[in-house]
């Protein structure tokens, strides 16, 4: 049986791949007295909330990570040279990759200094079996504006330092967020790279010519985008209406009851700029509090993962880990 | 088994709303002694760790000491097995018709599903024809079927295409008929006395309106009642009276009966 | 602090607007509901459960649609946002199992915005499902509050006074669960401030269930005449 249970947990850490094997191989004997046996894959395909239900109650996971575990974030900065910044974020199988284009546009005339900042996650077919070709998913265009919604929110970057010539021009700032493969949590790795790209981001510098009412830019010359906050994600997901587990894989997601996604402030600890739970079974407000406490010391090492990215080079692909 | 004592606010509510419990406590007069207690749980309730669980909006209602069920009203057909329905052919498919009886389902009649119906002997339905049926298979994870006979006897007992008249559409309350008498457990007796007097003869609607206007009326549960009487006039006093009465105070029924009928008598007056 | 103004006729930060609502209004759907609270109002009709389009067919349950519809422009993200978190709510306490491949169809009309649009818009949807005779496990029910920039918790706030919010939060709470169905908060906020809107929210929310009872007792008593209190 050894071999089929390490299959199913794929990153064996020592102490939770003897549970699990345990977990699965008693299933599997009593099947057996029954007269057949069932692989852990099988099970896994014909009964996943079980399959689930098993590893929980043993005090681990699939994948081999306690309950409460994170991945590790894994940053890099600036992978798409082409853009005025950028990052690549891995939570374990999720992969993600952003990108900040900034562009020259007319500001509204009720806000004649204010620039603008357009988030947008893509949840391209290529990345999970779930997604179609089409118009954006209800999950990428409801993340984008949730995100949208608090950036604005907690003044991550003030409009007015994206002022080229008031009323006449401002940036613009397109930050694509390109889902490429979808392990699970993607709304944490977004927020993580889109945070991780706005720091990074350099503006070229831009002058305006009144008299022939157009911008130029030079290239040669950048100025860092300042950027006022850290945003860390830390999303938990709640199985069974009673189990809290820690950054969801794409597996767990599936059979969760409802998911708990905190924004916290990572430098100031006791700030959040964000929460959301949509649905599903009720959380008590216990929960709320301690998942929140939890959350803070996820945000110290997301942090960590980002200060390692910078140190190690801007525009080299590097990858850090936490 | 009764309700449980009246400390409890629910136990003493007869108007339920989706979420309120109704604790279940042994009681003495009903213990019976053959062994484990029964309660029977009707439509919108529900049971859980020993409670029972309002699910809809509604009079709780109880019948036989241990029989529970919601009585609510709503205007959307959930198909019942055994419930006469009407519905309209709209489309015919090889061995059966595909019949539109209001429920989130399209139901099958099999062509063989009529009396004395054979592979020769077909029945001739047209696409929009009106059919008065019951429902031989309800179930949530199947199509619904209909049949045109009586199971007991073979015979149409009064199934069968419905020519002429008309059909309006009230709730699904007012199509039960006021069937105070009838829990969901008599679906039998619903159906006698829809079938023989097409309504619940009890009912102050029809017993009325059969004083002054005689007219022909087929129920379905499915929220359709079709009418049929010898003038155009009657048949729309008929119906206004129907629409009106629909969510109307019983108290009301009366004056609203009364003043339909002075109306068809000035238009008899006028031609 | 005391008798604090608020941009509309309250007196009191924890003060909610007056609600009500009205059912069965429109004769053609199922269930019908307008939730009023203060000056912003939504209209909300039900369908179902009728037949689904094959590529929303659930074999084992139904699939709930929420069209979220603002009172002028063209509907945006923020509208699918909306449409997410009230359809998440009430997928939860809708009974789906009962009605496998077929769809249950919740259509929101804002009819005026004056703030907390979101839970008005819920607590419109909850009522129409019970009007229209939907199984429901529980009633969610919404509530809006935000904290402004000296600190003041305001209840249920206009969209005057959101301007000026730091941050603004909306819990769901229902009849059964003791804990939260839903929360959106943005803004800028302490674990101190949001446990307190957490808990003021609670409170709130009594009220709100307090109406839906009043509401369906009312529409019950009216169709079945004396014979329902006997």
């Amino acid at each position: 049986m050894a071999p089929a249970a390490a299959a199913a947990a794929p990153t064996p850490a020592g102490n939770g791949t003897s549970v699990s094997a345990m977990a699965v191989d008693g299933d599997v004997a009593a099947a057996a007295s029954q007269g057949f046996s069932l692989d852990p894959d099988t099970f896994q395909k014909i009964h996943p909330a079980e399959f689930h239900r098993r590893f929980l109650s043993q005090g681990v996971r699939a994948d081999g990570r306690p309950l409460q575990k994170f991945r590790k974030a894994k940053i890099s900065l600036g992978p798409v040279s082409t853009a005025n910044g950028s990052a690549m974020v891995r939570l374990g199988d999720t992969t993600i990759i952003c990108g900040v284009k900034a562009e020259v546009a007319e500001p509204k005339p009720a806000a004649p200094r204010s620039g603008f900042i357009v988030p947008n996650l893509d949840l391209p077919p290529l990345c999970s079996p779930n997604y179609r070709p089409g118009p954006p998913s209800e999950l990428a265009q409801t993340v984008s504006e949730y995100m949208d919604q608090v950036i604005k929110s907690c003044d991550l970057v003030n409009p007015e330092t994206l002022c080229i010539e008031p009323g006449h021009a401002v940036w613009v700032l397109y930050v694509d967020i390109v889902c490429l493969n979808h392990g699970g949590n993607v709304v944490d790795a977004a927020m993580i790279a889109l945070a991780a790209a706005l720091k990074h981001t350099r503006l070229p510098q831009a002058t305006y010519y009144e008299t022939e009412s157009t911008v130029r830019v030079t290239d040669t010359f950048t100025i860092p985008l300042s950027v006022k906050r850290t945003l860390v994600p830390v999303t938990f997901g709640v199985f069974d209406a009673a189990v809290v587990i820690a950054d969801p894989t794409a597996e767990e997601e599936a059979h969760l009851s409802t998911t708990l996604t905190y924004v916290l402030d990572a430098e100031n600890g006791e700030a959040a700029y964000g929460v959301l739970k949509s649905g599903g079974s009720a959380v008590p407000r216990d929960m709320l509090v301690a998942c929140w406490d939890d959350a803070r010391k996820r945000a110290v090492d997301v942090v960590a993962a980002l200060a390692e990215a910078e140190q190690a080079g801007n525009r080299r692909p590097d990858v850090a880990a936490v | 088994m009764a309700l449980a004592g009246q400390s409890q606010p629910n136990a003493a509510r007869k108007i339920l709303i989706p979420g309120d419990r109704i604790p279940l406590v042994p009681d003495a007069a009903h213990q019976s002694k053959e062994g484990p207690l029964k309660v029977r749980v009707g439509p919108g309730l529900q049971q859980e760790q020993g409670d029972l669980v309002a699910v809809k909006a509604g009079v709780l209602k109880q019948a036989g000491g241990s029989k529970y069920w919601m009585d609510g009203s709503q205007k959307r057909y959930v198909p019942a097995a055994s419930d006469p329905v009407l519905g309209t052919v709209t489309a015919r498919q090889g061995e059966s018709f595909r019949v539109d009886i209001g429920s989130a389902h399209p139901a099958a009649l099999s062509i063989l599903a009529f009396e004395g119906a054979t592979r020769r002997n077909r029945p001739n339905l047209d696409v929009g024809s009106l059919v008065y049926c019951r429902l031989s298979v309800a179930n949530k994870d199947m199509e619904p079927e209909l049949e045109c006979v009586d199971p007991a006897t073979g015979k149409a007992g009064g199934y069968g295409e419905l020519k002429g008249g008309f059909v309006v559409k009230c709730s699904l309350r007012m199509a039960r008929g006021y069937v105070n008498a009838c829990s969901p457990w008599n679906r039998r007796l619903v159906l006698i006395t829809l079938n023989y007097s097409l309504l619940n003869p009890k009912n102050p609607i029809v017993t009325i309106l059969a004083e002054s206007i005689s007219f022909e009326l087929a129920v379905g549960l499915n929220g359709r009642v079709w009418i049929n009487a010898k003038s155009c006039a009657e048949v729309i006093a008929v119906a206004k009276v129907i629409q009106a009465c629909d969510g109307a105070a019983a108290s009301d029924i009366n004056k609203l009966i009364n003043h339909e009928l002075r109306r068809l008598e000035d238009a008899m007056d006028t031609s | 602090m005391s008798a604090r103004i608020r941009s509309d006729q309250r007196k009191l930060p924890s003060e909610m607007r007056p609600f009500y609502c009205s059912s069965a209004l429109l004769s053609r759907s199922d269930g019908s509901v307008r939730f009023k609270s203060g000056d912003s109002s939504v209209l909300c009709s039900v369908f179902g459960p009728m037949e689904v389009k094959i590529r929303d067919e659930k074999l084992d349950k139904a699939t709930v649609e929420v069209v979220f519809k603002a009172a002028a422009g063209n509907s945006t993200t923020k509208e699918r946002l909306y449409e997410r978190v009230i359809r998440e709510t009430l997928e939860a306490s809708i009974l789906t199992a009962l009605h496998p491949r077929s769809a249950i169809r919740i259509t929101l009309q804002v009819l005026t915005d004056d703030g907390g649009i979101l839970s008005t818009a819920l607590n419109a949807a909850t009522l129409a499902l019970v009007d229209a005779g939907i199984a429901l496990r529980s009633l969610p029910a919404g509530v809006t509050c935000m904290i402004d920039q000296e600190g003041v918790l305001l209840l249920d706030p206009t969209i005057l006074e959101l301007e000026a919010a730091r941050s603004t939060h909306m819990f769901v709470f229902d009849n059964i669960s003791d804990g939260a169905l839903s929360n959106i908060s943005t803004g800028s906020f302490s674990m101190d401030e949001y446990t307190s809107c957490y808990d003021t929210c609670f409170s709130a929310v009594a009220a709100v269930q307090q109406l839906f009872r009043s509401s369906v007792e009312g529409k019950v008593r009216r169709e079945h005449g004396p014979e329902a209190d006997a």
